[in-house]
């Protein structure tokens, strides 16, 4: 296999096959499905927000998230004359305030969307093989130690031009990674769960219950939305510090990163 | 499996770990031609579908979203609005699909009963219209058209009494302690004509914000009428209904959620026909069940 490939005098080249075209598609359509469901979610949340303080005398708001809106208008330079800053956040963040109906009906569609894309996600992991790779290790919780240790040393290694390398694990993904890749899958069976628990509280009685009830379910369902959240920026972010090759894989899904070369890479 | 034909444990441990341990990538050798061709077809898809989920934001989101970001679009869209309601018709099937006559929703206990806002959408209606009420019943196989004062409705049937919770669509709920007769006993003593399959329940004493009438009716299909714990309330924490609560008349579908749960109930009309529905017509479901 390592033997150089000009057998008949036609250019060769090697790659690996990375990702499957099942995990390529339902992986980006995770995009604008997740942006459907945050937007729309965000402006449900506005009907009736989980976290609520005694109104404020002046404003009578009441709402955290608007809380945040009026704190950044009031810090941003060229928010300060904005109309409505209890608004700003619903404004920018969601399909708006007093958008509950058209919320709802966008929030069914992609849940059900999200919903068989999770399952074609897995799917394609399965028949791909790729579930191998994101499958946690015993050996992980230190691992994982040791690589949030890099990425926490690494930009003073750079500002100090000081050389800093990344802990060799020889797997495809590093112990966060396969933390983070497969948590994401658990985090969507659960937002699905407790999505379908506050959906149908009465007839899905049993399933409110596993979660503490109507209420908790409600707020682990809005919790939910700060798991994406704060996978989705790092997940950018690094894959972009990676490099072309990663990011193209999970559209081409081959890789030139060919043999044990790669495993330092990661 | 060991040559002599036994399990051997720490073979079948090493098959296991095997099983579990994650494979090196299939490397494959092609002319560089072929693999550029699979990347240029790769890439195509995918703006195809970027361009694809960019045309299906701009038809799915409503009209002041897009304002909001800069965007305009002055036409309403017919694929988007079918799309959605399809999606929303789609929910009440799988709703419908769950319900079950004979499933019962979980009460509660006194010490468990949490404050109700009222959630009147308009303004609250004036006590006035409290002494001459009447409800009227109507689509009975009898062909008459029936009309009862509180009175004749409370002693002529059983009261119940029931701590169930209430979920409002808006995402906030309540424990809450009603009594009430049972809408399945109003069935069975004045019988729908046969063929009927819904129930309008409406209420003409309704306001909207401005004070003005502004008559709120609901669709109830008759399978939730008839569950045992849908009442027509009488009385909210044991003392007969208020205005805010609907005084002296409402729904109480805990199976539904509160926007079908009509105050201050004037008539109740059977039909074999879907009837209007004052929330399904402002864009929320139809069928509402929890």
């Amino acid at each position: 296999m390592n033997a150089p490939a000009a057998v008949s005098g036609t250019p060769s080249v090697r790659v690996v096959r990375k990702h499957h075209l099942i995990v390529r598609v339902s992986h980006w359509l995770n995009v604008p499905i997740l942006f459907g469901l945050i937007g729309s979610g965000i402006s449900i949340y506005w009907a009736s927000p989980v976290y609520q303080h005694k109104p404020d005398p002046t404003t009578g708001n009441f709402d955290f998230v608007a809380d945040i809106g009026i704190w950044v208008c009031g810090h941003v330079p060229g928010l300060k004359g904005y109309a409505n800053p209890p608004d700003w956040l619903y404004n920018h963040f969601s399909l708006g305030p007093g958008m509950l109906a058209p919320a709802l009906r966008l929030h069914f569609l992609f849940a059900y969307l999200f919903i068989i894309n999770g399952a074609v996600y897995v799917m394609g992991l399965l028949i791909g093989g790729g579930w191998r790779a994101v499958l946690p290790r015993r050996s992980d919780l230190v691992g994982a130690f040791r690589m949030f240790r890099y990425y926490c040393i690494l930009p003073f290694a750079k500002l100090a031009r000081r050389e800093w390398r990344p802990p060799v694990f020889g797997t495809l993904y590093n112990p966060l990674q396969r933390a983070a890749y497969f948590s994401i899958p658990v985090a969507g069976l659960l937002s699905a769960a407790t999505g379908w628990a506050i959906h149908k509280p009465m007839q899905l009685h049993w399933l409110a219950v596993i979660f503490g009830g109507y209420n908790s379910a409600r707020v682990i369902h809005f919790w939910l939305l700060w798991v994406y959240l704060s996978f989705i920026l790092p997940h950018v972010i690094l894959v972009l510090a990676d490099g072309w090759d990663t990011l193209r894989s999970m559209i081409v899904g081959w890789s030139t990163k060919v043999g044990p070369a790669r495993q330092g890479r990661q | 499996m060991s040559t002599d034909g036994k399990p051997d444990p720490s073979r079948a441990k090493a098959e296991l770990k095997r099983f579990f341990s994650e494979r090196p990538l299939p490397v494959v050798e092609m002319n560089p031609r072929n693999l550029r061709n699979w990347t240029r077809r790769d890439f195509l898809l995918l703006g195809v579908g970027a361009a694809a989920a960019l045309t299906a934001g701009a038809i799915l989101l409503p009209k002041e979203t897009l304002r909001r970001v800069g965007l305009q679009r002055n036409v309403d869209s017919p694929r988007g609005e079918w799309l959605l309601n399809s999606a929303l018709r789609f929910d009440d099937e799988v709703a419908t699909a769950l319900y079950s006559e004979n499933r019962l929703v979980p009460t509660y206990t006194k010490s468990q009963i949490t404050p109700l806002k009222n959630n009147y959408n308009g303004a609250t209606p004036d006590p006035g219209y409290i002494s001459g009420w009447k409800l009227a019943l109507d689509g009975l196989d009898s062909g008459l058209r029936m009309s009862f004062d509180t009175r004749t409705l409370m002693t002529r049937f059983a009261l119940h009494d029931q701590i169930t919770r209430f979920v409002c669509i808006e995402g906030w709920s309540s424990i809450a302690w009603w009594s009430g007769l049972k809408f399945a006993d109003l069935l069975d003593a004045f019988p729908p004509k046969p063929q009927a399959k819904w129930a309008r329940v409406e209420s003409s004493v309704n306001l909207d914000a401005g004070g003005n009438s502004d008559p709120y009716y609901v669709a109830i299909d008759l399978a939730t009428a008839r569950h045992p714990q849908t009442l027509l309330a009488t009385h909210y924490n044991g003392q007969p209904l208020t205005v805010d609560h609907g005084a002296p008349l409402r729904l109480l579908a805990p199976v539904k959620l509160g926007l079908k749960n009509v105050k201050a109930i004037t008539s109740i009309t059977y039909s074999a026909e879907t009837p209007r529905d004052y929330w399904a017509e402002r864009g929320y479901s139809l069928y509402n069940g929890i």
